[in-house]
């Protein structure tokens, strides 16, 4: 087929096939989808077009391979990094318009949605029956099933319930060529190779999502949560260490420096004491297994040396204490004009030790970093704390976020426990893997899309993204800056 | 000859193709080195760990040289604090086991024959057992592994911590391809604390809808077993139920399940331990012993006709004849040996239909070598095969791993 010559020719056969309404490449609403939850790299795209169906998607992807465009998929637009950011002259498919639940099966435990469908609403389509849907990043209110797929979503709750890639049965998927095809389904072992694991974490780099066949869990009996304060981060290190080593597998188990502490009392008003450490944990079941585990780590946690321990009694008081916990990442505006989200993952048993090297890092550089993290497996969310006001310090803050992300690859770690690779962290996939190692995903790439049609620029370094800095959030997501939500 | 080369025997035949070499490299380097001399010398290769799951998929089309990885056998590094560990391939899971359980853990991956059963092999085969249920199989606890391509290049995919988005899934992508990618050489898995106590409810000649329904109730009433297998017992099943963890939790458990199984009209037992022990040698017995071994997979909640009419189908056709399901997964097994190719054929095929129609699987993990020719090992192939084969393509381009084993001819 030929393609169309000019930007107008394809906007108006986009047009024809979404509808006008959903489709621009000009005015106000094309602002919104020059970045994602990254909002300090901004490239406005050529087009954006909003399928609302399968068909529809496929046409999209035809026209826009066939005017040589490159094409960006969009959920949300929740993620923290860049991986929704459009490339010049990119086609930006957003799916927020196939928001249909389309089949619930709560016999086999599962339900089969469109991209477009928040995370949360899957739980409350079926939480009155008892099931819910497992991956909880506390964006969970705002962010897209499709978005989840991309980044293989976590969240505090996947230490002992897995990340997305293992709550994903089937996922119906449009090619580069505008082919579509089914993978996997709701029965196990589909034969042949394990496309799912290939396709969710992918970043959108191999093709867009159209339908998703999710996992459904029973929900847990009961659920107990403590919350207990320490000296300092390394009592609490050895509180979640030997917790562990004491054979329970919490639901969740989080933990907060002073700094972040502060942040959550200044924006919550919260009565939380001032120290050096706090901490949360789920643990969830049936109920005699649950009362059993949580008074085993109660008891740990007063022998490390716990200040202070808070039982919930009531499912309202444990939400306020996870509220406390879940605003600390917003909260911490209220101590810093400006801060630098980081993602990285360490062996958990290092993390008093990281913690400190971090803490003297920044002292290095003149700068304070706030501490949230998901102990139980060791991924940390360092805020670096700065003031775009003074000169130098953004470039600072940037600096130090690089240097901690080294620090984890350096202790066996990770450059992102749960945000992505995206156009943000590209730059360091060479400091985690050799340069064969990336070939070999590429190849992976190269199978599902051979000419790069799907989101360029993303996962893999280049010699022009090597050159970019990554750099700190600017701008709030509206939903975050009304404090509806959080995002990590 | 080199450090670990050999004229290939009878015995290295893979699906009875014998390879004029094999090679046993007792290090990565040495792996390597055997794959990059292999790509020098356009040899087509196949890969043997335990050789537990051997029989799996096709014969292959040409084979040249076997690489077994029984010597690189070493525990790489075991990280007890962070319940993580690192083994070379051909490390047995039961070795790997003796190592962990001083730790007080284990790797939660019961696949069967775990005396010959190696890392490496249970990952390419997509080997499990009855705590899947629990636990999940080999693709939910994989974290990171150590590659040779095909051109002999060694490669890292995942990593060495529980939590990581970074870059493309080359771990679960090795989970299942049959040595059709890549060789295996060091796997990390993420581990779990080995339980306090553990106990088996025996819940004996129930028939197919009677566990279903005991299996929703537990369901419902939001008991956590760690396992569930049903074992044919001539036309019934025997269930059995296990609970591992702290003793309050279990022993909580086991008196709600048996509970819940009086409210059915049924009467059920917890096993002293000898019990249990002789209940699930009886389940390993239908998933390790048989000339003939299949899967079924479909949606749990068609457990009953797996129960009544597939697996039966299949069923008729061995002598001796065993067989076991998993309620809560949808997986079934039928073993033994069969009297006729034909009569064997046909019944395959037509369980086959019923189980595809229901959106699941049949797969023959093994067949007797007079049979397999009139046996198709993988059924038909799934929509997406075309992406399988780009994805063979780029990792073997010469197709010289195991050609002809996968499904479609790959």
């Amino acid at each position: 087929m030929s393609g169309p010559a000019s930007l107008s020719d394809l906007a108006g056969r986009m047009a024809a096939v979404v509808g006008a309404r959903n489709c621009f490449s000009a005015g106000p609403d094309l602002l919104t989808y020059e970045c994602d939850g990254l909002t300090h790299g901004r490239t406005r795209p050529d087009l954006v077009v909003l399928p609302g169906s399968t068909a529809e998607v496929a046409e999209v992807v035809r026209l826009a391979r066939a005017s040589g465009r490159p094409i960006v998929p969009r959920g949300s637009g929740t993620g923290l990094s860049g991986g929704a950011r459009p490339v010049p002259g990119s086609v930006v498919v957003a799916l927020s318009r196939m928001r249909r639940i389309l089949e619930v099966n709560l016999e086999d435990g599962w339900v089969r949605v469109e991209p477009g469908v928040l995370n949360l609403d899957v739980t409350k389509h079926v939480s009155a029956a008892g099931y819910y849907y497992a991956p909880d990043p506390s964006s969970q209110s705002i962010c897209s099933i499709g978005g989840n797929v991309a980044e293989n979503s976590g969240g505090a709750h996947c230490l002992k319930y897995g990340f997305t890639v293992n709550h994903v049965l089937g996922a119906r998927l449009v090619l580069h060529d505008g082919k579509v095809v089914d993978i996997g389904g709701p029965a196990l072992d589909a034969p042949g190779h394990d496309l799912l694991a290939a396709l969710v974490g992918s970043e959108g780099m191999l093709g867009i999502v159209t339908e998703v066949t999710l996992r459904l869990l029973r929900k847990p009996e009961a659920t107990r949560t403590f919350f207990a304060t320490f000296p300092s981060t390394d009592e609490g290190g050895e509180a979640v260490s030997r917790i562990i080593a004491a054979g329970i597998l919490p639901a969740a188990i989080e933990m907060m420096d002073r700094l972040a502490i502060e942040a959550a009392k200044a924006a919550t008003g919260l009565d939380w004491p001032d120290v050096g450490a706090a901490l949360l944990m789920d643990a969830d079941g049936p109920v005699a297994e649950v009362e059993d585990v949580s008074a085993r780590a109660v008891k740990i946690a007063r022998e490390v040396g716990a200040l202070e321990l808070r039982l919930p009694r009531s499912e309202a008081e444990r939400q306020l204490m996870w509220k406390g916990r879940k605003s600390a990442f917003a909260a911490v505006g209220r101590i810093s004009p400006n801060y630098l989200v980081e993602d990285g993952t360490i062996p958990r048993s290092e993390i008093a030790p990281v913690l400190r090297e971090i803490e003297s890092m920044a002292k290095d550089r003149g700068l304070r970093v706030a501490n949230v993290f998901h102990a139980g497996d060791g991924n940390l969310h360092p805020l670096v704390l700065y003031d775009a006001r003074n000169s130098g310090e953004e470039d600072r803050a940037e600096h130090l976020g690089g240097d901690i992300l080294r620090m984890c690859v350096r202790r066996g770690g990770s450059i992102t426990g749960e945000h992505g690779v995206g156009a943000e962290k590209a730059a360091y996939m060479a400091d985690m893997y050799g340069e064969a190692d990336l070939e070999t995903m590429k190849w992976v790439r190269a199978a599902f899309d051979p000419d790069e049609a799907f989101n360029p620029g993303k996962v893999f370094p280049s010699l022009r993204l090597c050159g970019e800095k990554p750099g700190p959030g600017g701008v709030e997501h509206p939903a975050v800056k009304s404090g509806e939500v959080q995002r990590w | 000859m080199v450090t670990g080369e050999r004229p290939g025997t009878p015995a290295d035949a893979v699906q009875g193709v014998v390879p004029s070499v094999v090679l046993e490299p007792s290090t990565v380097e040495e792996a390597a080195d055997a794959m990059a001399r292999a790509a020098a010398g356009r040899k087509v290769l196949a890969f043997v760990g335990g050789g537990t799951d051997l029989g799996l998929g096709s014969r292959p089309s040409r084979l040249d040289t076997v690489i077994r990885t029984g010597a690189l056998s070493r525990l790489v590094d075991h990280a007890p604090a962070d319940q993580v560990v690192t083994a070379e391939a051909g490390m047995t899971l039961s070795a790997l086991a003796q190592v962990l359980a001083r730790h007080g853990q284990r790797l939660a991956l019961d696949a069967p024959l775990p005396d010959r059963a190696t890392v490496g092999g249970v990952v390419a085969a997509n080997a499990f057992g009855p705590r899947r249920a629990r636990f999940g199989a080999a693709r939910d606890l994989v974290l990171g592994v150590s590659l040779v391509r095909a051109d002999g290049t060694a490669v890292r995919g995942g990593s060495k911590v529980v939590k990581n988005v970074a870059g493309f899934d080359l771990p679960r992508l090795m989970v299942g391809s049959l040595g059709t990618l890549a060789l295996v050489t060091q796997v990390t898995f993420r581990l779990h604390p080995l339980p306090e106590t553990e106990a088996t409810v025996l819940l004996a000649g129930l028939d197919p809808d009677q566990v279903r329904s005991l299996a929703a109730a537990w369901r419902a009433a939001q008991l956590e077993p760690s396992s569930a297998a049903a074992v044919f017992a001539s036309d019934r099943l025997d269930l059995g139920v296990r609970f591992e963890g702290f003793e309050a939790g279990v022993a909580d458990q086991v008196a709600r399940l048996l509970g819940l199984a009086g409210k059915a009209g049924l009467t059920g037992d917890r096993l002293p331990a000898p019990g249990a022990t002789a209940f699930w040698a009886r389940h390993d017995a239908v998933r390790e012993r048989g000339s003939l071994r299949v899967k079924l997979s479909a949606p749990p909640s068609r457990l009953p006709e797996m129960a009544r009419s597939w697996l039966p189908t299949i069923l008729g056709e061995l002598s001796p004849a065993a067989a076991a399901l998993y309620p809560t997964l949808g997986i079934g097994f039928a073993s033994g040996d069969p009297a006729s190719g034909a009569g064997l054929a046909a019944g395959l095929r037509d369980a086959r239909a019923a189980v595809v129609a229901a959106g699941g699987s049949l797969v023959v993990c093994d067949a007797p070598p007079a049979i397999r020719p009139a046996v198709d090992p993988w059924g038909p192939p799934p929509p997406a095969i075309d992406l399988m084969r780009a994805l063979k393509d780029r990792f073997d381009p010469e197709h010289r791993l195991a050609p002809g084993r996968f499904l479609g001819g790959i």
